[in-house]
């Protein structure tokens, strides 16, 4: 009897994925087996499936042959197959019998159903970042949304972009701030697939509510805002780099609410 | 620095390993930004890269989980507490304690507690002080500290 | 996703079988597929000495360093050898944490990997 166990995960725990855990050995002689349990997954499963194999131990040629061919009919009902957490000795073996040309292998299932996510159901992350008012510690909070952007694939302008948008918004929290206020500043990110979104708040400093409204409504109302003027040049910079830009002034605090669309 | 009062930080972040690139390096470039040394930086880097992949490769079973990080820089030393939902508290009590506790160092097989371990080592070996607790809202937190001092000096084999 | 890491690579000359792969940037779980990827298909190409110089990597983690072990051990069965050359101190640093020092051949400069690549 074959020393296989497999354990497939319902719909309720990764909705709109299949997860089957695969325990033991894969080879020529778990074929009836696999053939039953995929058989059973392409005719009533999600037909995104992520095969978990931290505990497979052997994996051989004609198993990765099985697995072309479920994968081929999961494509045919728009789905996919993909590997998580395989060991470094048999993903070494499955790229020399060429797999890691067919199938997508990820670092764990969390990873392979977030990929998944991202790309086809368009998943929201988001991030929050709270950060002593202080300017000191800008560079890195706009390298560290730059670094989110890159490594979501945004391109390197739009990241760029970002980055400057980042630091604007940061540097007019913390400069018109109340720093004695003992606030951080408060910074959420919302990322997809086509957009970012930034949220940054900090306590205001009563005396320059009134200066700041102001401000904020020259540059906002302006068709062209302009980049000559000291004040207010952040915002307006922020207003051309974005495409909506919407801030709030209370007693409690300020609140500037950026989108950007990914451009490229 | 005000002696009686430390910067706090705190991030939150997917349970994805895209974003763990992004916070380590937030961290050893805050750290360097309150005048640590880059050396001292780059340690924490890597401890922050340790916890965090331990964090979402074993502590992220719900797909919406997320990591929050509490991050305290004092004058002399950074204080790191990195939270996890867990799986279910048994296991993660038992999951940190061996990690945390024990002493043998494995290089990565296909058991997943080993490489937890093999991660927790270097976080050890770096850090002064390394503990964990699971907290009243059932989430699993690991505790660092980092002194200036110890932290520039090179480590104890 | 984006990968913080390049590798670039030569075939070194006056020695049979030896590639040169340069590692620039910095190796860890969201780039460890990449580098296996790529490493693997020197190997399996014959390439059964690889050279990595670490002169631009700037940073590795326990995974990073899980996958540079499995290179040394699967250059060894194929007859090849790993060897690492041109490593900074922070990243040595962590290579001696884990223990890897004795497992893994590494060399102060590239010139001495290479050229005990031609004595052997």
């Amino acid at each position: 009897m074959s020393e296989l166990k497999v354990e497939v995960a319902g719909a309720a725990e990764y909705p709109n994925t299949t997860l089957v855990r695969l325990k033991g050995p894969l080879s020529g002689a778990e074929q009836a087996e696999l053939d039953r349990v995929f058989e059973n997954i392409i005719q009533g499963h999600p037909p995104f499936v992520v095969a978990e194999m931290s505990e497979t131990t052997i994996f051989t040629s004609s198993a990765l042959g099985n697995f072309m061919n479920y994968r081929k009919k999961l494509v045919e009902r728009n789905g996919d197959l993909v590997f998580a957490g395989l060991s470094l000795d048999i993903r070494s073996l499955l790229n020399l019998l060429g797999a890691n040309r067919i199938f997508r292998m990820y670092n764990d299932t969390q990873t392979a159903i977030n990929a998944y996510r991202w790309e086809k159901e368009h998943l929201r992350q988001a991030t929050h970042l709270s950060f002593p008012s202080d300017l000191k510690f800008v560079p890195a909070v706009r390298q560290f949304v730059s670094r989110i952007t890159k490594q979501k694939n945004y391109g390197s302008r739009d990241s760029f972009r970002i980055e400057t948008i980042v630091d604007e918004v940061c540097n007019n929290a913390v400069e018109h701030g109340n720093n004695t206020a003992g606030r951080n500043v408060e910074l959420t990110m919302n990322i997809d697939r086509e957009r970012v979104e930034l949220q940054v708040t900090n306590a205001t400093n009563p005396e320059k509510v009134d200066m700041l409204r102001e401000m904020s409504k020259s540059v906002l109302n302006s068709p062209q805002p302009s980049l000559e003027q000291k004040r207010g040049r952040g915002l307006a910079l922020i207003k051309m780099l974005s495409n909506d830009l919407r801030i709030g002034f209370s007693e409690e605090g300020t609140s500037v609410h950026v989108t950007r669309l990914r451009g490229e | 620095m005000n002696k009686s009062q430390p910067y706090n930080l705190e991030l939150t972040f997917p349970g994805d390993i895209d974003y763990i690139p992004a916070v380590r390096k937030f961290v050893a470039e805050t750290l360097q930004a309150a005048n640590f040394s880059p050396k001292f930086a780059y340690r924490s880097e890597i401890v922050v890269d340790e916890i965090c992949y331990n964090a979402i490769t074993y502590g992220c079973q719900s797909l919406d989980a997320e990591i929050t990080i509490q991050f305290t820089i004092h004058e002399d030393r950074m204080e790191l507490v990195v939270k996890d939902p867990g799986r279910g508290e048994d296991d993660d009590r038992e999951r940190l304690k061996h990690a945390v506790e024990g002493k043998q160092v494995q290089f990565p097989t296909r058991e997943q507690g080993k490489k937890e371990k093999l991660g927790l080592e270097i976080v050890k070996m770096l850090s002064e002080e390394l503990d964990f607790e699971i907290d009243k809202n059932n989430l699993t937190s690991v505790r660092v500290v980092r002194r200036r001092e110890g932290g520039e000096k090179a480590p104890a084999k | 996703m984006e990968s913080q890491i390049e590798l670039e690579n030569e075939q070194l000359k006056g020695v049979d079988n030896a590639m040169l792969v340069r590692f620039v940037g910095d190796l860890d779980a969201t780039n460890v597929e990449f580098v296996l990827e790529k490493v693997c298909s020197f190997l399996n190409e014959g390439f059964v000495h690889i050279v990595a110089d670490f002169k631009k990597l700037r940073y590795v983690n326990s995974t990073g360093l899980g996958v540079l072990l499995h290179f040394n051990k699967s250059a060894r069965e194929k007859n090849g050898s790993f060897k690492i050359a041109n490593v900074n101190e922070n990243v040595y640093e962590i290579i001696e944490i884990i223990g890897a020092t004795s497992l893994l051949e590494i060399y102060d400069e590239l010139d001495e990997a290479v050229e005990s690549l031609k004595r052997a």
